[in-house]
């Protein structure tokens, strides 16, 4: 009993906690700017201007204002820069980095086949690497992690796992990604695209719209934070990874991988479903994703009926970044004690009746929130996000 | 078991060539869709599973992740994905080549063809990357996110791809096989020592 209790005690020191955090989204810097939006109900999703669009199934796309395209500095490394101008003395230098992105500095291979002004070499993901380590000055090991829309969620799990088992005891996780012509133009190629600002989980919704953003959040172990006396924000207290293994951009008709996911998270965090106080789902606004997220929550939370939202039609589809952003708006509802509405949502489709809504709703005693992401490939991730 | 089988799909030897018909173990459907490194990854991942006498089939989904890393991830995809939208005029551009723009693709048809059902990622480290992925792969099994872990590297002419496996004795792992098409010499010593670090971290000898 008491070796039982040690090891309690042991595994509690080494919690995976979440000590700081900011992003960049459409909706401007800061996470209240963005948090404020969606509560309102307000869509920060815009007509595209810094390409062409006029071919494409949509012209709109959550654009980061002010943001240059084309120059000198990439899109990623402009929000990078203006996140990591608010940061100081907030990131620990022997902090490990975890980079999540699916396409990072994709403009500058844009601008080499356009115009050959710049080395398509550039937009390599390990020199993006590189780029965010001398930015962010950290000195711990370095490592890009990208599976597709689960990238930052992905590389979150991994980094609680990493302290929870001891391995180290700080992790700094860095999302990114933006909205290039390159990237647009092969969204549309997929005819995945809606025409007007994204409506996730609603009977009439007929696509995504990409979106840009870049975040990050600091984990440490419980007994680190304690010594630095910082902040604790939340917890990831679970995590699972899967694949559909089914295909290369459709989710699986019968949600079983994305049912693992949640599966796992729940073991790992040593949960059952009834833990759980709402959903942060993924909630692209396509077709196939919404119904695949809503038969994998009917089937895990069988006979209770939680709230359910998506940011998506705030701020749009941010790839690689959407987990890291969507963890901390989570963080953001624990706080605030307040389910944020899910934007553009006017009828919600049947399977989502009940469960996701236009408005905003009070959060009750329950305030674990499951998190959940999907991507090409079929790549699924769910994290749990625990108050502390 | 160790072997080693050279393959070239780009410029095949006669002496070494292999059809694509001596690799799977079940036809792959549509292989002449996907791009040069998806290619060369599936064969060495079914290389891998041949080696380790592991058997797969299109019925049987299995808890087996994947985390894979090229030197320059998606890079000749995305060359030819822009390129051809360019040259179309940049008015439409083609869904087949967009899907190869990720880094993490080729390890997506991997798991649909061997039905890997767990983790998968693409991931490069600052420095070593090959032993940085299979700690990864390692601490994936350790943290219970899947039985197995194929983990490896694939470039547009050389790939190497290794099964991980958490074998019965508690807090150890072991390869079920190391398996490279054409030379990856350069890696294995890394491999070896990112191996011997792992074991001894777990206290086997």
């Amino acid at each position: 009993m008491q070796k039982e209790m040690e090891s309690r005690r042991v595994r509690s020191s080494m919690n995976a906690v979440i000590v700081a955090c900011d992003m960049v989204t459409a909706y401007g810097t800061g996470i209240d700017a963005c948090w404020n939006g969606i509560a309102a109900g307000k869509s920060a999703i815009t007509p595209v201007t810094r390409f062409g669009t006029r071919t494409f199934q949509s012209s709109y796309a959550g654009i980061v204002p002010g943001l240059l395209y084309h120059q000198a500095s990439s899109l990623v490394m402009q929000m990078l820069v203006s996140l990591f101008s608010r940061s100081s003395g907030i990131i620990p230098p022997d902090a490990m980095l975890l980079l999540a992105t699916t396409k990072g500095e994709i403009d500058f291979l844009e601008m080499n086949i356009l115009n050959d002004a710049a080395d398509a070499a550039e937009s390599s993901l390990k020199r993006l690497l590189e780029k965010t380590t001398e930015l962010t000055k950290v000195t711990g090991m370095g490592m890009v992690f990208s599976s597709a829309c689960t990238s930052s969620s992905a590389a979150l799990g991994y980094a609680a796992a990493l302290i929870q088992s001891g391995k180290t005891d700080c992790i700094l996780v860095v999302a990114c990604d933006s909205v290039t012509e390159f990237i647009f133009s092969g969204f549309s190629s997929l005819m995945a695209l809606d025409a007007v600002p994204a409506r996730p989980f609603d009977k009439n919704r007929s696509g995504l719209n990409v979106g840009e953003a870049a975040a990050y959040a600091v984990l440490m172990s419980t007994d680190r934070a304690a010594r630095e006396q910082r902040h604790l924000l939340g917890r990831i207290a679970g995590w699972g990874m899967s694949d559909d293994a089914n295909h290369m951009t459709g989710p699986s008709r019968d949600s079983e991988g994305m049912i693992i996911a949640i599966q796992k998270a729940l073991q790992s965090a040593g949960m059952d479903s009834k833990t759980i106080g709402f959903i942060a789902a993924h909630g692209t606004g396509t077709l196939y994703n919404d119904a695949m997220e809503m038969r994998a929550f009917h089937a895990v939370f069988s006979d209770q009926v939680l709230p359910v939202y998506s940011i998506k039609g705030g701020i749009g589809h941010t790839m690689g970044a959407a987990g890291l952003v969507e963890m901390i708006i989570a963080l953001k509802a624990q706080r605030e004690k307040k389910i944020p509405p899910t934007v553009n949502l006017t009828v919600p489709d049947t399977d989502a009746a009940g469960w996701a809504s236009g408005t905003s709703q009070t959060l009750d005693q329950r305030t674990t929130a499951l998190i959940t992401n999907a991507g090409f490939s079929g790549v699924n991730t769910a994290l749990i996000l625990a108050e502390q | 078991m160790r072997r080693k089988l050279h393959y070239d799909f780009h410029a095949p030897d006669e002496r070494y060539a292999l059809s694509k018909h001596d690799i799977f173990s079940y036809p792959f459907k549509n292989f002449g869709r996907l791009d040069s490194l998806s290619r060369i990854t599936v064969a060495a991942v079914a290389l891998a599973f041949r080696d380790a006498e592991k058997p797969y089939s299109p019925d049987c989904k299995q808890a087996i992740g994947i985390v894979g890393t090229s030197k320059d991830g998606s890079l000749v995809s995305d060359r030819e994905y822009f390129k051809d939208y360019m040259q179309g005029g940049r008015t439409l551009s083609r869904a087949n080549l967009f899907i190869y723009t990720l880094p993490s693709s080729p390890l997506g048809e991997a798991a649909i063809h061997f039905g890997l059902r767990g983790p998968l990622v693409y991931a490069t480290a600052s420095t070593d990357t090959l032993p940085a992925l299979m700690t990864i792969g390692a601490d994936m099994i350790d943290a219970h996110q899947s039985n197995m872990m194929l983990v490896g590297r694939a470039e547009q002419d050389e790939a190497l791809y290794f099964l991980l496996g958490g074998n019965s004795e508690q807090g150890s792992f072991s390869f079920l096989d190391m398996q490279s098409i054409v030379s990856t010499m350069d890696d294995i010593p890394s491999i070896l020592q990112a191996s011997s670090d792992l074991q001894e971290k777990k206290g086997v000898a």
